[in-house]
């Protein structure tokens, strides 16, 4: 059968009405729990992997699949409208999002959004579909060396990101990797900065950390700026895009979706790295970088069409070698074995019908969920006509609520209280949190990556510049690093050349 | 902290009920499930797969509930902190259980918590890629005792199944072999198939559910052959003192009355015998092999002699 | 913090910044003092945090030393109800949750953070916290099976 024919195959099987209405029902239900904060896809499907027993395979498989790239659209709503990260991946969309909900023009940010997650998802489908068993040997080809150079050049990325001086983006990145390093050390089993705190043992959960300094300080924050009666954001002056965002956001959202589908490949921080590295390209390549973090629709069109195509192209090692590259796919991984279907190549070759009709059922969740999202624009528009001071209550439980709910304890409700602190303390020294948060996220497995690195090559660090795709990455950092650094130096040269000239 | 987290644990787990009459046991009171890893796990799906079996043979409900952390002393604490009325089970895992208490202070003392019944014995397995040059542990040793430090074996970290299978090889063979630690399984695998290490550790469960032709096993660590992979020697059968077995079943605290323990006992068997439940263990990779919890607690001292032994090759290395 | 006598020099900000870099860095370089640091090769626990350590301290000296130099530049204004009173309900809530079932925590939080804010109308507040506790009951709890207790007994 050659490949149309392979579609067309997965397409049958994807539109019986069985399949079809999980695949809604997954698609809703992620979306739901996107929206509610701090709530996750992974503990979610987790409570319905059971449930999937007495599904058919197929079905139960495309409800769970929808119910991850639904919490990827939902999420950024909350980003967008109340600066609510809910995962690592929609921290770059609260940037730009936020501030243009604040100038009326949340309706315009979803849409972007909505669109730019569709565009995305539909050509990550076609790339599994294409050349999904190629790509999967490029992410294997990504050693412990590979990865160290990868997040070196991911953490001097993010100071970009910040508006502020370098110097202090580049000190959040630290407190970030700090953070990361909580917990009980990987590799001896060293107990390292818990304070002594059992809870603390597996590290500080992401969601703790983005529900603090996101949720908490930004509520405190407001109701000190003015109380809760004078928070307003403009009146919405347009419910749609224009065509100048149209126009602005195209080639973002392509640049967002190429490295998407590649940053997807990799286990671990792909989908984040992809969504923060699309940013820092697009602010990179813009004219006008100053606009960025001031309510441009270009940074929530990259980073929103880069974590939908990630989410998507996790898949790919998942279903081609059968690795999941992350918890979700990890989970994923058992709804198979819940089957007796073991992901891999020779699913590929025997049951042709089981991956061919998941990725025409992903295509048909991101259609669907466009034509579920765009009407509820105007909805969710609504929401921020509702006085702050019946919101912000609201905000509050669901806060709560999510952090409990990862692992049924108080302990980490307590301290996403002390991180609403700190993040407080953050604003009032201007600093931004975002570096912060991708530094959280890569830190670990920068250390980890590092340490393998010597222990494999024993001590000898020359491996870095020896393989291909590390040195390239390397070449790429240093670059980088003369782009932040040429520019100043120049503009202090020039600045001391007119004082000499006058 | 300490007593903040203990009181409300305390308050949620015995949450005001009145100690019912053993004769009665169970009532249709919800018998609470802790699982000590998060939802999605091994753990966590085989108990949640047992527990319809658990429920319909007991005539109550059985809801889980996840306390993962701190590879397991949360749990094991939630649960010693438990009213002893056989309304609160949890997860019990070897050899985690046994190795916490080595050289670390523990918030629960390890005597108070007493094993059921074990469901799976799953052995440890050394893999290597599908064209690897190696066929068995020996050919392994042969170019490690020529090339010390030059194997790197990806483990989970230190003190884990595999890190400790393989100190074993170690000072059974005179050997020098790299320790890599990974952050799960599958990382490792992955690390494995991009031949970035020479080999890694897997439980046969896990490699059971890996696509064939794409790893081999050179061999298995449990005292017998598993019935997940009859056809691979065992590490004592190629000349190898390794033993190395994850072993998961349930636990009560010890002074739940010995009537209660026995009959908890008996519907885990009587679930294990269910050929319904076994195709679905089946599916899962899961090696099921009942043990009574007096011939489980029986079997554990000796075990942990041993790994404590292994932990002072540790020590002693640093 | 801006009052009378501030001197003409010193951006606060960045000074808080300073402060806060260098606490979080001597904090962690204290934590990790007994870890093991190990060499290039066979990196120990403690090797990578205090590298990090370090730094963090060394860009806190530079910004705290930059800030010093420049104009005055003041703190926005502290207001210590919000901050207090969000905390605490916060705190509060996440004790009574396991204590008290789901129902009568978030009744608290609700009311109890409603207080941040003056000038609030009882009759609204306790319709909202009403509103929400069922909303979040029937979707966390049912819904979503969040494994928390609804009632105290």
């Amino acid at each position: 059968m050659n490949f149309i024919d392979l579609l067309m195959l997965g397409f049958g099987e994807a539109m019986t009405l069985q399949n079809l209405s999980f695949c809604l029902l997954g698609a809703l239900l992620g979306t739901l729990i996107g929206v509610l904060p701090g709530i996750g896809p992974t503990a979610t499907i987790a409570v319905l992997l059971p449930i999937t027993f007495f599904l058919p395979p197929l079905a139960g498989i495309i409800m769970l699949a929808g119910i991850y790239y639904g919490a990827q659209y939902g999420g950024s709503t909350t980003a967008i409208l109340v600066n609510l990260p809910g995962e690592a991946s929609a921290v770059v969309t609260t940037l730009d999002g936020y501030q243009m909900a604040q100038q009326g023009r949340a309706g315009a940010a979803l849409a972007v959004a909505a669109l730019g997650s569709f565009f995305a998802g539909t050509v990550a489908t076609f790339a599994i579909a294409i050349a999904g068993p190629m790509l999967s040997q490029f992410a294997l080809s990504f050693g412990p060396a590979e990865y160290v150079a990868l997040m070196v050049f991911g953490l001097l990325a993010a100071t970009i990101l910040a508006s502020g001086p370098v110097l202090k983006a580049i000190g959040m990145i630290l407190v970030g990797l700090l953070l990361g390093m909580v917990g009980t050390d990987q590799a001896t089993g060293a107990e390292r900065l818990t304070f002594g705190a059992v809870e603390l043992f597996d590290g500080i959960d992401f969601i703790v950390i983005a529900i603090g300094l996101f949720g908490f300080s930004e509520i405190i924050a407001n109701l000190e700026r003015s109380g809760s009666e004078g928070v307003t954001v403009a009146p919405i002056t347009r419910l749609w895009p224009t065509r100048d965002d149209f126009r602005r956001s195209w080639r973002a959202v392509l640049r967002g979706t190429g490295l998407g589908t590649l940053l997807g490949l990799l286990p671990g921080g792909g989908a984040t790295l992809a969504s923060f590295s699309a940013y820092s390209l697009e602010k990179r390549v813009s004219r006008h970088p100053e606009q960025f973090g001031k309510g441009v629709v270009e940074g929530v069109a990259a980073p929103e069409a880069a974590n939908n195509a990630a989410a998507q192209s996790s898949f790919i090692p998942l279903l081609t070698l059968g690795i999941p590259s992350n918890n979700m796919m990890a989970m994923m991984l058992s709804a198979f074995m819940i089957h007796g279907i073991t992901p891999g190549p020779s699913v590929l070759t025997n049951q042709p019908e089981i991956f061919w009709g998941l990725v025409a059922s992903m295509w048909i969740g991101n259609l669907l969920l466009v034509v579920i999202n765009l009407p509820m624009i105007g909805l969710w528009v609504k929401l921020l006509n509702v006085p702050y001071r019946l919101l912000y209550p609201a905000i509050l439980l669901f806060c709560c609520i999510g952090v409990y709910s990862m692992n049924n304890r108080i302990f980490d409700v307590m301290l996403a209280a002390g991180f609403g602190l700190l993040g407080y303390a953050f604003r009032k020294a201007k600093c931004e949190p975002g570096p912060l948060l991708l530094g959280f996220v890569l830190g670990p497995l920068l250390e980890a990556n590092l340490r393998r690195t010597l222990l494999i090559e024993q001590g000898d660090p020359s491996i870095f510049v020896e393989r291909p795709i590390s040195l390239v990455m390397l070449i790429a950092t240093v670059a980088l690093l003369a782009m932040m650094i040429f520019p100043a130096f120049r503009k202090k040269r020039e600045e001391a050349f007119q004082e000499e000239e006058a | 902290m300490k007593t903040l987290l203990a009181l409300p644990l305390a308050a949620v787990l015995s949450a005001g009920f009145a100690t019912t009459a053993l004769a009665d046991w169970p009532t249709d009171r919800p018998i609470e499930l802790i699982v000590a890893y998060s939802p999605g796990g091994g753990t966590d799906i085989m108990l949640r797969t047992l527990a319809p079996y658990l429920e319909a043979d007991l005539g109550t409900q059985i809801p889980v509930l996840n306390r993962p952390g701190a590879s397991g002393e949360i749990a094991y604490t939630a649960l010693s902190q438990a009213r002893p009325d056989g309304y609160t089970l949890s997860s019990l895992n070897v050899p985690g259980f046994l190795t916490m208490r080595i050289g670390r202070k523990l918030r629960f003392d390890p005597a108070d918590i007493c094993p059921v019944a074990r469901i799976v014995e799953d052995p440890g397995m050394f893999v290597v890629q599908a064209d690897s040059p190696y066929n068995s542990l020996a050919d392994v040793v042969a170019y490690a005792k020529d090339h010390p430090g030059a194997v790197s074996v990806g483990t989970t970290g230190v003190g884990t199944d595999e890190h400790l299978a393989m100190l074993q090889l170690e000072q059974s063979a005179g050997i020098k072999l790299t320790a890599v630690p990974f952050g799960g399984a599958n990382e490792a695998r992955t690390a494995l198939l991009g031949g970035h290490v020479t080999l890694i550790g897997l439980n046969a469960g896990e490699f059971a559910s890996t696509e064939p032709g794409q790893i081999k096993a050179l061999g298995q660590f449990g005292e017998q052959r598993s019935t997940l992979a009859p056809d691979l020697p065992t590490a004592k059968e190629q000349g190898f003192d390794v033993l190395m077995a994850s072993e998961r079943g349930m636990a009560t605290r010890c002074d739940v009355p010995e009537e209660i323990r026995a009959r908890l006992a008996a519907s885990v068997e009587k679930a294990l015998t269910n050929p319904e439940f076994q195709e679905k263990a089946k599916q899962q990779g899961l090696a099921l092999s009942y043990q009574s919890g007096a011939d489980w607690s029986a079997a554990m001292p000796a075990r942990l002699e041993r790994f404590q032994e292994i932990f002072k090759l540790i020590k002693d290395r640093q | 913090m801006a009052g009378p006598g501030v001197p003409n020099k010193g951006d606060r900000p960045d000074l808080l910044t300073a402060a806060i870099f260098i606490g979080l860095g001597a904090l962690g370089l204290w934590q990790t003092s007994a870890l093991d640091g190990g060499t290039l090769a066979m990196m120990g626990p403690g090797y990578l945090p205090r590298v990090v350590c370090g730094l963090l301290i060394a860009i806190g000296l530079v910004v705290g030393f930059n800030a010093m130099r420049r104009e005055a530049v003041a703190i926005d204004p502290i207001k210590l109800r919000p901050v207090i009173v969000i905390t605490l309900s916060i705190v509060v809530f996440a004790y009574a949750a396991t204590h008290a079932g789901f129902v009568l925590a978030s009744l608290f939080l609700i009311i109890a953070g409603s207080l941040a804010d003056p000038g609030g109308k009882w009759r609204t507040t306790l319709l909202l916290a009403a509103g929400l506790t069922l909303f979040g009951a029937l979707v966390f709890v049912y819904g979503l099976g969040v494994q928390v207790p609804l009632w105290p007994f």
